[in-house]
């Protein structure tokens, strides 16, 4: 048995035992620490770490993943020890929670087209004497959810507002042959019974903060912009926000009523709808969420926080842009869309 | 950012007070630069309802815009900035109208309407970013450089203690009870301050006037507090949860409990007090909800455990907040004054969402062995007892008291307050109000002279109630409340505990023992001229502070 040592972002110290046969993020979860981890498969990087100190051994890991792997980036999901070790972790302590992350039951409501390419998937989280009835999450969070007798999950983030009702909204994008997006498109009816684990994730408001705000949604990454627009809203909130929703064709576009109603509730946002490749006769505007957030910063007075999700692609482009116009990396928020 | 207002304020070799980007409270720079701007409107609202209060037209609508205003500045009341960009251009607007009924007053009256300067004549920016620059010139600690510290710290003083009497004063002004004597006594220190005083003298008799002020805040609260909820009684407070749905109140306001035992009247819904709530439980028609069914957790500071244990909403109605976990967020509110970003605020009184939220809450899944402590000793009840508390300092059964109030707090000498209390001896009697008492209040004290060692008060504003209990004994006696056989031991910590502090030099009350650490806007000639003037006494051990309490008693 090695005994593992946490070093967090802010100085705080956890300490559990791990046997060598057991990767590090199950040992610290038998020893009630649940650290920051997504996927446990050695494929999203939410688990990276860096051992300062003993020898380990690492399981199968996704393609470029460990870009410092030779000088002590692990991914605890995937990395057993075969030694004592001291590992730093590139968190603060309050990102290491002690309770177990909810696991639920939930039944689906509802299955709405969302555009041509995304689907409306309501769910209804099931009461439970321990949790309650609330759907209890910060906008911008994420649900794990199973694909019903399987032990396939995927993660998507919550469009609706925290609620008292149990009620989960995602906007899910479908893609050909992903697993979810399969369930969803051949398989899924309302009364569906589905496992799901949560709320997760740490993409959220700095309300705290007085700047702008620049919110971007690409695609379905729309969900959880949405979500924090309507907790805006919600707070009859009234500092200058942006919001760009960007597709890559107009026929993909969806809830544009519920952008407008926002519209109204929040007498200080301004909205961009941009489509990269127009089919028809669109006359709204033309590009990337790059291009919009760069011509948003050319008119910005101060420059705002921004909180973007979609692809991949679009993060990088629109981290880009925010370097070149010399936006501290500390105040761009981000959170990529998973392949379904 | 520049703000000493409180205790905890950041204490360093270069000097003490909080600067930027956040305060040891947490308020960030810019809430508490906006904070300043709001006080700086609320000294030219001050300069004209002083004007007008003397024309005979004063504007009790602006009245409860100051109250709310001031008291939105305390510590850990409000910290979202947006609430105060919001303040800020309703008391311009207030200010404009009342500049304008001046006007018209002076004219009615065939005066010649003063030109008013400073405060009186802001205008203040449309945006964020230009508040923020107006600000810089209307710190607390503005013009130190100029007239020194003892000035700044004298109108620390008073500032803080206005803002102490402004919350009172608020708190009764929800039960319709707003003396024009109060409101008339906090525009006078507004407008006071709005002209710089710099005369460290005239500060000093505004600083006693502003205590004789407070008083009145204070009993005014009591009347409404009493004349709402009946008069308060001793009473057992379970402190242990129930199996079921519950709901969490914390603050100060008894008129948001009341409306949350209505709203939860017949829902099964238990309701816990928490913090300053808890003496709730002694006023009758309080009470008389069943599921008013216990105080919850410690004092303020300890309220991140306690608020993540408590599996029901929680409901913020005034101070003592500090940031909100993630964990228990979305399960927080806040009413009245009280306010963080990102939290959902309930103005109007309607607290159906937090039935609702209640509903949908686990609740505690079973109830725990019954434990209680006893609250609702007033100035009512005490004095109910009066003729035996008399007769038991006579024979010699009962030989001192000693108050122990003012608030709790996170700093390791507040443990002083735990052995002072532990240390008293057998035949004395300890009163108790404010949330100190949260150090001690579990233990064990046993009775004297057949009545309880320990009886709480209530809340910090209760110190009125403890300082009638003075005068009458002092009646009783045929002597002054300085030659009680009593004890002062305040505990301070915000700015409420500053106004109380004033009421007591304004009456006269000496050797007020003060701790755990001395004002940072204090300098050392100020506190000189406490110590001489007022027999002010800084705390020191538990020990040696009782030895010379006592002993004061037998000189």
């Amino acid at each position: 048995m090695a005994n593992i040592t946490l070093l967090t972002r802010d100085g705080a110290r956890f300490e559990f035992p791990c046997a060598q046969s057991d990767y590090i993020l199950d040992a610290a979860a038998a020893a009630n620490l649940y650290l920051p981890a997504i996927c446990h498969e050695g494929t999203c990087g939410a688990c990276h770490a860096h051992v300062g100190q003993g020898h380990f051994a690492l399981g199968q890991i996704g393609d470029g993943m460990l870009a410092d792997g030779p000088s002590g980036g692990v991914l605890l999901c995937r990395c057993r020890p075969e030694s004592d070790l001291v590992i730093d972790v590139p968190y603060p302590q309050a990102d290491v929670h002690h309770q177990q992350i909810p696991r639920r039951e939930a039944t689906i409501v509802s299955l709405k087209p969302a555009g041509s390419s995304d689907m409306e998937v309501t769910l209804a989280l099931t009461p439970d004497p321990a949790l309650g009835t609330a759907a209890d999450f910060t906008p911008g969070q994420y649900m794990e959810v199973w694909i019903p007798g399987t032990t396939i999950c995927r993660a998507y983030s919550m469009a609706n507002l925290p609620n008292w009702d149990g009620q989960l909204e995602f906007v899910i994008r479908l893609h050909k042959g992903g697993a979810f997006s399969t369930y969803l498109a051949e398989r899924a009816r309302p009364g569906d019974h589905l496992r799901v684990r949560g709320p997760l994730g740490r993409f959220m408001l700095d309300e705290t903060s007085a700047r702008p705000r620049c919110l971007i949604g690409g695609g379905c990454g729309l969900g959880p912009i949405l979500s924090m627009l309507r907790h805006l809203a919600d707070l009859q909130d009234t500092q200058p926000t942006t919001l760009i929703f960007a597709a890559n064709r107009e026929d993909e576009l969806f809830d544009t009523k519920a952008i407008r109603e926002l519209q109204s509730a929040l007498p200080k946002l301004t909205v961009m709808i941009t489509v990269w490749h127009p089919q028809g006769s669109w006359s709204g505007l033309t590009g990337t969420a790059a291009d919009a957030f760069a011509a948003t910063l050319d008119k910005a007075v101060e420059l705002p926080d921004v909180y973007v999700c979609g692809p991949p692609a679009l993060l990088e482009s629109v981290k880009a842009v925010a370097k070149a116009r010399g936006l501290s990396p500390e105040r761009i928020f981000t959170e990529q869309v998973q392949p379904g | 950012m520049f703000c000493f207002q409180c205790e905890q304020t950041r204490r360093t070799e270069a000097g003490s007070g909080c600067t930027g980007p956040k305060g040891v409270c947490g308020k960030d720079e810019v809430t508490a630069d906006l904070q300043d701007l709001l006080i700086y409107q609320l000294k030219g609202i001050g300069q004209y309802r002083t004007r007008l209060g003397a024309l005979g037209r004063p504007d009790r609508e602006a009245d409860s815009i100051v109250l709310f205003d001031l008291f939105a500045t305390l510590t850990n009341v409000n910290f979202d900035h947006n609430r105060f960009v919001a303040l800020i251009a309703e008391a311009a607007k207030v200010r404009d109208r009342l500049r304008a009924a001046y006007e018209a007053a002076c004219l009615a009256a065939g005066k010649t309407p003063e030109l008013l300067n400073g405060p009186a004549s802001f205008v203040p920016a449309d945006t964020l970013p230009g508040l923020l620059a107006q600000a810089g010139a209307h710190g607390v600690g503005a013009g130190v450089e100029k007239v020194g510290a003892d000035v700044v710290g004298l109108r620390g003083l008073l500032l803080f203690g206005l803002k102490g009497t402004a919350a009172y004063t608020h708190h009764a002004q929800v039960f319709g009870v707003m003396p024009d004597a109060v409101t008339d006594g906090i525009a006078h220190a507004l407008d006071f301050l709005a002209g710089d005083p710099t005369d460290l003298n005239v500060m000093l008799d505004e600083a006693l006037a502003l205590g004789h002020c407070n008083f009145a805040a204070m009993e005014a609260l009591d009347a409404a507090n009493t004349g709402t909820f009946g008069t308060p009684a001793p009473t057992p407070v379970r402190i242990t949860p129930i199996a079921g749905k519950a709901i969490l109140v914390s603050g100060h306001d008894l008129r948001d409990l009341g409306a949350i035992l209505e709203a939860t009247k017949d829902t099964g819904i238990n309701v816990y007090t928490h913090g300053e709530l808890l003496p709730a439980h002694g006023y009758p028609k309080l009470r008389a909800h069943p599921h008013l069914a216990g105080n919850f957790g410690g004092a303020w500071q300890n309220q991140h455990n306690d608020f993540a244990a408590f599996p029901g909403p929680i409901v913020m109605t005034s101070n003592c907040m500090i940031e909100p976990q993630p964990t228990y967020r979305n399960r927080m509110f806040t009413s009245g004054p009280a306010g963080w970003p990102g939290l959902r605020h309930i103005d109007s009184g309607d607290f159906r969402l937090v039935v609702k939220a209640a509903h949908a809450l686990p609740g505690f899944a079973a109830s725990e062995p019954e434990r209680t402590i006893a609250a609702g000793f007033g100035h009512h009840a005490v004095l109910g007892v009066a003729d035996k508390v008399v007769e038991a300092v006579k024979s010699g059964a009962l030989s001192h008291f000693f108050l122990i109030g003012g608030c709790d707090g996170a700093t390791p000498g507040r443990n002083y307050y735990t052995e002072f209390a532990e240390a008293v001896p057998k035949d004395s009697m300890i009163l108790t109000l404010g949330c100190a008492k949260y150090r001690f209040h579990e233990q064990e004290f046993g009775t004297v002279a057949g009545l309880p060692r320990l009886l709480d008060c209530g809340q910090c504003n209760d110190a009125y109630s403890a300082l009638v209990i003075a005068k009458a004994l002092a009646e009783a006696f045929k002597c002054g409340v300085n030659e009680l056989p009593l004890s002062l031991i305040i505990s301070w910590f915000e700015q409420k505990a500053v106004a109380v502090f004033l009421s007591l030099l304004a009456l006269g009350v000496r050797n007020v023992r003060l701790g755990p650490t001395l004002p940072a806007f204090l300098t050392p000639a100020l506190l000189d001229v406490l110590i001489q003037r007022f027999g002010v006494l800084p705390i020191t051990t538990a020990d040696a502070d009782l030895k010379a309490a006592l002993q004061r008693q037998a000189a």
